[in-house]
């Protein structure tokens, strides 16, 4: 009873608040360029970004592609270099947290690349891909990979020792005991990886299109300094918020499904 | 020196077993054997090495010195049956009760149609059919025992091994299942040592009792328990012999 009642006097306040705080941060916003606080020069108003919202629905100029076509090849690239990073680095990673020859052989390499920024890749995937889509699929991959192998590696060392010892006693072999026992107990971290690794990719996306790109949300981003219109690169940049947390949703939902699928 | 039964032949030899952790001599020498289908109790002061000594037997770690043989071989988890109920927990929490009775028996290749109906058996005896499709931590403590128990015997292990499976559980829930136990060895004829702190639980369980030492420890007496069953706690000749070995360990 006293839960609900508490539910019901917190609920309508937290619905109010961030409206309010939303509608106050885009009046005042507004209200700066309106009143010519701001010079246009520096920022665009709200209203001006969602007319280029609107306008580029349809307009490919002056940036040289619609605003569904920067999407488009963001979200392509963005996706296969996240799902070859789960396809490599879940795998590596879970082995490495079970075979020492894996370990021995993966870790230090490993190690070695982990604490170099993934843009720092930049100018030499221009050299091995030009500007296209592979290269920004492999900087994206290489974001990727590295919260997918440490959780996954985590989760397998995680795992209850004892119930490695049960499986032995019953002459489980060691790949048995990595398949049975190791892997299931990892999940729930491996999981945490999809939305981690999600979130490295997108960031690590839009740097490297800011540097090297002919298409893509970074790349609109870049053109709109180029061509100094702050309304693009206000635009180039809601969108990418907006589509990470619409990205970010759904993986959500999927992680949720899994692991409902394997925990009660 | 062993086997109540000279006809019955020795399924297990224990040979100058010793374990040190570094200079910590835990186990000193110990010999004994078991017969077919015996089920043997070993009782001694907590930390005297009863964990250690079963980790031995089922090779979860290598001895200083000794070994153990199993039908003359040298105990080896991969070739002989073995089965080993922890102290701990050791349900697998994304396996169903069922899956995780299976387990053993899984990780033994048995084919399909002959582990489902020994899983049958078993949860039935046990009496776990009734939660066979829940989660581990959807049922109580005694439960989760039973399922290590249960996964335990449906492998028909030459050698089951238990290392205090009731210690964490109140006693009336305790008779409960050691007579479960009673009845599934009886049945199944599997060949058990059972390690305890608690002198009652292993006279009512056992054929015979093994007295441990303090460490260095080693075998320093050996109590037949040729009571009827099921047993009474109160019956005189039950509390003679469990006062015995009370005195025993006491004198150490
Ligand atoms: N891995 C280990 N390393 C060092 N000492 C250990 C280890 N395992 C057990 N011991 C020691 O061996 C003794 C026996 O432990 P244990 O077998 O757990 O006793 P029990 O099960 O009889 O209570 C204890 O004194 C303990 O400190
Ligand atoms: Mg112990």
């Amino acid at each position: 009873m006293s839960f609900a009642e508490v539910k019901i006097t917190k609920e309508p306040l937290m619905v109010i608040l961030p409206i309010l705080s939303i509608v106050a941060f885009f009046g005042i916003w507004q209200s700066l360029l309106s009143f010519g606080v701001v010079p246009s020069s520096l920022l665009a108003s709200p209203l001006q970004v969602l007319k280029l919202f609107i306008a580029k629905w349809t307009q490919v100029n002056p940036d040289g592609a619609l605003l569904t076509t920067h999407m488009w090849t963001s979200i392509q690239e963005a996706f296969t270099g996240y799902i070859l990073a789960l396809l490599v680095g879940i795998p590596l990673g879970l082995a490495m947290g079970w075979f020492p020859i894996v370990e021995g052989l993966a870790r230090p390499i490993f190690e070695l690349i982990r604490p170099i920024p993934p843009i720092a890749w930049i100018p030499l995937t221009i050299f091995w891909f030009g500007i296209g889509i592979p290269g920004k699929v492999f900087i994206i991959w290489i974001a990727g990979i590295v919260p997918c192998v440490i959780n996954s590696y985590v989760g397998v060392k995680m795992t209850n020792p004892v119930l490695i010892q049960m499986a032995r006693t019953y002459g489980a072999s060691n790949w048995q005991i990595f398949i049975k026992i190791c892997i299931p107990s990892a999940l729930p971290m491996v999981f945490g990886a999809l939305q981690i690794a999600l979130a490295y990719c997108w960031t690590n996306l839009v740097g490297a299109e800011l540097l090297a790109a002919d298409n893509g949300l970074g790349f609109m981003i870049t053109m709109g300094r180029r061509l100094a219109m702050p309304d693009m690169v206000l635009l180039g940049m809601a969108m990418v918020g907006l589509t990470g947390a619409v990205i970010g949703v759904i993986i959500d939902a999927v992680e949720k499904r899994l692991l409902a699928g394997i925990r009660r | 020196m062993v086997g109540n039964n000279p006809a019955v032949k020795n399924k297990i030899e224990v040979k100058d077993l010793t374990k040190r952790f570094g200079d910590l001599l835990v186990l000193d020498k110990i010999n004994f054997s078991v017969a077919e289908g015996e089920f043997l109790s070993i009782v001694g002061p907590t930390g005297c090495g009863k964990t250690t000594f079963l980790n031995l037997l089922s090779t979860l770690m290598p001895s200083s010195e000794g070994n153990i043989y199993i039908d003359g071989d040298v105990a080896d988890p991969t070739k002989h049956n073995l089965a080993f109920v922890f102290q701990e927990p050791t349900c697998l929490p994304w396996r169903t009760v069922r899956e995780n009775v299976a387990f053993g028996m899984e990780v033994k290749n048995v084919p399909e149609a002959v582990k489902e109906e020994r899983l049958d058996e078993i949860m039935d005896m046990v009496g776990l059919m009734d939660c066979a499709n829940l989660y581990p931590n959807q049922v109580s403590a005694s439960m989760v025992q039973r399922i290590a128990v249960a996964r335990a015997f449906s492998v028909n292990p030459d050698l089951l091994l238990m290392d205090e499976p009731y210690g964490q559980l109140d006693v009336k829930l305790r008779y409960y299942l050691e007579d479960e136990l009673v009845a599934l060895q009886n049945k199944l004829k599997s060949t058990v040592i059972f390690v305890t702190h608690n002198i009652e639980e292993a006279v009512y369980v056992a054929d015979r009792i093994l007295v441990l030492s303090n460490k260095p420890t080693n075998v320093r007496a050996e109590v037949v328990v040729d009571l009827p069953r099921p047993r009474n706690p109160m019956d005189p000749k039950f509390v003679e012999i469990r006062e015995h070995v009370t005195e025993l360990i006491r004198w150490w």
